[in-house]
């Protein structure tokens, strides 16, 4: 980053004028790219969800579990995803990386793109993998339709990673970094979780439509993304 | 602060809300089905008037915050988060009494408007957290950014209430299903406990503003009802289940112990500061 930043002041270099997009898409690569090589993260990540999934298998019985599914899956998820997003800023703070974001001439709003995209992208392939192994451990089975499943899996994802990423840009400014992103996360997040969970449940059961609950989800959704990218810039240089 | 304005409105308020508490306690008439419990309500409606209040005016002021960056807005931010913390947790634990006595349970897990009231509570605590562990430099900033975000999810959640139902009793101000002399002490101690309510933030934003020019941002969390909540413990052991006195004197005890335990606490953090103040100017 920079190097890029000289680039654009040395007055003989040509002006390199990049749209928003594109400058996610580098931070999106960049990150998946790390993260392709190192697998810190999505290691950790997939070990704690596998864990938590067969601790939840031994504490509720099967046949028990059933009403309480959305319920344990969304736990599963929640807590996972709240372990990779303390790490994905975490890796910002060695040699500065996050201090040169900020003295870079490109927008912090395509930083934040760039980290939720790339913390999406990572736990929805989490979300597929362990699919799966609720399958497996707790014989589940839909009986409503599974492209809904699909659509509250994506609302709700992307509802905890736009809040999670932000929060945890806010977090690593506080003494008790890890501690302090599930303090501010959980309650903020809690009317997408009931409405994830009430919707799972639904689906889960073929019993009534989940369509209320979706509607809300993406209103939560559209709600929290634009309060995220409007407040981003003032959290990323509080000082 | 001014002085004899503060002392003269903090007299009128204790004369406003024994006239309130008066007004409730003997001089309202007696609910059909619940009986003296229901009196419960001239404390926990005003509580959460007062909440509300504040939640809003912390809204406003944070947003004020990062608009001018005027330390005075901060101070008013954390003034009343805090003071907006101790009247919802007042709520919180006067509803729970009022509830075993009317539904013979102390909590219903999905009902909206109790979860609404349970997760503003938890927000506001996440946010003295966040003011009291965030680095100096930095606070304002990130709790003002985190107070916008709580209070985004008031309307969301208060939206919900209407899809899902709810045990609550539904507002009743205005309808004819409120005796009018109720309604009218009720109003009493809401102003009654607004006032209360502003005595207090406007103590404690003075001690705020003390705290930010001598450089020692203390916030510290509203734990001043830790106490009284021994109140609900307490009276499942000593009261058998079915004595509607007992649970209205649970109520009034817990909602005052409340008050004045955050007040003794106010009172506690005003001597430290005076304190320390004393010895910076010593120093220097």
């Amino acid at each position: 980053m920079s190097t890029a930043t000289t680039k654009s002041v040395r007055p003989d270099a040509p002006r390199v004028s990049m749209s928003i997009t594109r400058l996610a898409w580098i931070n999106v690569s960049k990150d998946l790219r790390l993260e392709w090589r190192s697998r810190d993260v999505f290691n950790s990540m997939m070990f704690f969800a596998l864990v938590v999934v067969v601790v939840f298998s031994f504490a509720f019985e099967r046949e028990a579990s059933r009403p309480v599914m959305g319920g344990l899956i969304w736990v599963a998820f929640l807590f996972s995803t709240t372990m990779a997003l303390n790490q994905s800023w975490s890796r910002e703070l060695r040699n500065g990386v996050l201090d040169a974001y900020r003295v870079s001439p490109s927008p912090a709003e395509a930083l934040f793109l760039g980290k939720c995209l790339g913390n999406f992208i990572l736990i929805m392939l989490l979300e597929c993998l362990m699919a799966p192994l609720f399958v497996v451990f707790y014989n589940l089975s839909s009986i409503g339709p599974l492209w809904q499943l699909a659509l509250i899996a994506v609302l709700g994802t992307w509802a905890l990673v736009v809040n999670g990423t932000f929060f945890a840009a806010m977090s690593i400014r506080t003494r008790n970094r890890e501690l302090m992103l599930p303090l501010l996360l959980l309650p903020i997040s809690v009317p997408a979780v009931i409405s994830m969970v009430t919707a799972t449940a639904e689906v889960l059961a073929g019993e009534g439509s989940p369509g209320v609950q979706l509607k809300f989800l993406a209103g939560f959704c559209v709600i929290f993304t634009t309060a995220c990218f409007l407040l981003f810039e003032t959290v990323l240089n509080a000082e | 602060m001014k002085p004899k304005l503060f002392f003269a409105f903090a007299a009128f308020c204790c004369l406003f809300l024994a006239f309130g508490t008066y007004q409730g306690l003997v001089i309202a008439p007696t609910e059909e089905t619940m009986g003296n419990v229901q009196r419960i309500f001239y404390v926990h409606v005003p509580a959460a008037t007062v909440a509300f209040t504040l939640f809003f005016v912390n809204f406003v002021a944070s947003i004020f915050y990062l608009w001018k960056r005027s330390p005075k807005a901060d101070a008013l931010a954390a003034t009343a988060a805090e003071v907006g913390v101790v009247f919802s947790t007042v709520v919180l634990i006067t509803g729970p009494i009022w509830a075993r006595y009317a539904w013979g349970t102390w909590w219903s897990t999905w009902d909206m408007r109790l979860n609404t009231m349970l997760m503003l509570w938890l927000l506001y605590v996440s946010y003295l957290i966040l003011r009291r562990s965030s680095t100096t430099g930095s606070t304002s900033v990130l709790a003002s950014s985190l107070a916008i975000f709580a209070f985004l999810d008031v309307p969301i959640v208060y939206m919900a209430n209407r899809w899902f139902r709810t045990h609550h009793p539904a507002p009743m101000i205005g309808t004819s299903n409120l005796d009018h002399r109720m309604q009218n002490i009720l109003f009493i101690n809401m102003l009654a406990f607004l006032c209360f309510g502003a005595l207090i933030a406007w103590f404690r934003y003075e001690m705020e503003r003390t705290s930010q020019k001598i450089n020692a941002a203390h916030v510290q969390r509203a734990a001043g009802g830790a106490g009284a909540m021994l109140a609900v413990p307490a009276m499942w052991l000593a009261t058998g289940h079915t004595n509607p006195a007992a649970y209205l004197w649970g109520g009034y005890l817990a909602a005052w112990g409340i008050y004045v335990s955050y007040l003794l606490f106010l009172m506690a953090k005003l001597g430290r500061l005076r304190k320390e103040a004393a010895e910076l100017n010593a120093g220097s």
